[in-house]
């Protein structure tokens, strides 16, 4: 191979299952974006559901035991990092390798029933550990080709990005995150400050508790619109799902009349790359995500 | 709560904390009710009890109150309460554990939608071996669904099928919706955990 043939690094990926269904777009603009970025991500095989919150309510060994298969997967791929976009799959998958780290007996119980064992050496990285370090090399700036002026984005972050039910050392601000903002910066966008980054959506309480959730999302809803925000970004599937499908309803319920497309953070990259927003389903979103963007003349 | 400090019986505490306290991994002993917790815990106004009351009950011992309150159901798991605790307490650890332990002495769920949701969901998962988000909702709207109809609630079951089919309609539009089955291959190691996680 000759030295200047370009060759993209691989890096591992696990999509989950919403990036399968629901949120099928994420999928398609993590592809997308990282390859500009020079990153081919490397679908592990045959990989299942992380368990998300229903194992770790209900059983505490399928809450470890189904992201250490993945973990195995992934380990069996040789490649140094795996990356995991969905804050629930990233945060089970971590709490997984963590805890297994510190208990033989358990691993040991769990790797009987794996073809693939868990080893335990890949790194684990949600989106913005991979983004970081590609914005502050300057390599996210250098690529910009229209900057997103006018988009001013209330990042939201939730709650898994930065909380961990074990100790984990994370790579931010825990109260006050600044991952996705330095992205947005790099990409000419104006994000605001606000209250409620971190704070929850109710998850799957949308469904099973809609109440408690319309309640948690009103909040959001209501320092995002007081701050000046024209859009919501997040890096969560289910996290953007409930903002986005839900804003409507918890606007009429709680006397909000504002709507804000909720952007995948890979969408708003995209954008700035100059790749196309119907290739990136964009048009997909439940508040119209297309009309801001046509208003800033950013596409 | 049923009983308080004033009914303290060391012996009737006593195996209530060591199994809570080894079976979550915290040290509920370290708790000095700073609140902070409490300050934080965006369900707690809902549901009347916050995390640093819920580990009260547990080290008066009072077990009834322990295990059957909103919090051990509605608690989110957003992890804010362990992050701000000065001792490191995860209580979002302990409402997991309460409610396993519940679920363990056959207690009535005090949410059962919730319950519902997280059983269709791991059904759904031992099935597939990935989440499948239709054949979740369609287990878990049948439990709630047969619910209600027991109880002649007509107008909950129609509210019900209105929200979800609003969503249904609006994911259609959006092409959000996928119909194909998502399956692992080698289902017989998801099997295989599933069956071994079985009296843990």
């Amino acid at each position: 191979m000759r030295e200047d043939e370009y060759r993209p690094m691989e890096i591992a990926y696990y999509p989950g299952c919403s990036l399968h269904a629901s949120s099928e777009l994420y999928d398609i603009q993590c592809k997308l974006v990282f390859n500009k970025l020079g990153l081919e991500l490397k679908e592990i095989e045959d990989w299942n559901c992380c368990g998300a919150t229903g194992a770790s309510k209900t059983n505490e060994f399928l809450s470890i035991a189904l992201p250490a298969r993945n973990l195995g997967l992934a380990d069996a791929t040789g490649l140094p990092e795996i990356v995991i976009p969905c804050s629930s799959c990233y945060s089970r998958t971590l709490v997984s390798q963590k805890r297994l780290s510190s208990d033989a007996t358990l691993k040991e119980a769990i790797n009987a029933e794996l073809g693939h064992k868990i080893k335990g050496q890949i790194k684990v990285s949600s989106i913005l550990e991979v983004l970081r370090p590609k914005v502050d090399s300057g390599e996210i700036a250098g690529k910009v080709i229209k900057k997103l002026t006018g988009l001013k984005p209330a990042c939201y972050y939730g709650c898994l990005l930065t909380r961990f039910p074990i100790d984990i050392d994370v790579p931010d601000n825990v109260e006050n995150p600044q991952g996705m903002e330095l992205v947005c910066n790099a990409i000419g966008a104006e994000p605001i400050d606000w209250s409620y980054k971190t704070d929850c959506c109710g998850a799957s309480a949308s469904v099973n508790d809609a109440e408690q959730s319309q309640l948690l999302m009103s909040r959001i809803f209501k320092d995002a619109t007081a701050r000046g925000a024209n859009c919501l970004v997040t890096t969560c599937p289910l996290c953007q799902m409930n903002v986005d499908a839900y804003q409507d309803e918890v606007g009429e319920k709680y006397g909000i009349d504002k709507r804000m497309p909720v952007y995948f953070i890979t969408e708003l990259i995209g954008l700035s790359m100059g790749i196309d927003p119907v290739a990136m389903q964009v048009d997909r979103h439940f508040v119209d995500a297309m009309g801001l963007l046509k208003e800033l003349n950013l596409i | 709560m049923t009983s308080s400090v004033l009914k303290y019986e060391a012996s009737v505490s006593k195996p209530l904390v060591e199994e809570v306290m080894s079976r979550s991994g915290q040290n509920l002993q370290s708790c000095y009710q700073c609140r902070r917790c409490a300050a934080g815990c965006p369900v707690g106004e809902e549901t009347g009890v916050t995390p640093d009351r819920l580990i009260r009950m547990v080290l008066v011992g009072d077990k009834e109150a322990a295990l059957n309150n909103y919090l051990v159901w509605k608690c989110v798991a957003c992890y804010t309460c362990g992050t701000r605790c000065p001792n490191n307490i995860q209580t979002a650890r302990i409402t997991e554990t309460l409610k396993q332990m519940s679920k363990e002495a056959h207690l009535k769920p005090l949410a059962p939608r919730i319950a519902d949701f997280h059983n269709a969901f791991m059904t759904s998962t031992r099935h597939l071996g990935r989440f499948n988000e239709l054949e979740t909702v369609a287990i878990y709207e049948t439990k709630t669904m047969l619910k209600e109809l027991a109880k002649v609630n007509l107008k909950a079951m129609f509210d019900e099928m209105m929200n979800q089919a609003k969503l249904g309609a609006a994911m259609t539009k959006k092409k959000r919706m996928h119909f194909d089955l998502d399956r692992v291959k080698n289902l017989s190691e998801i099997k295989a955990l599933y069956k071994k996680s079985k009296g843990r």
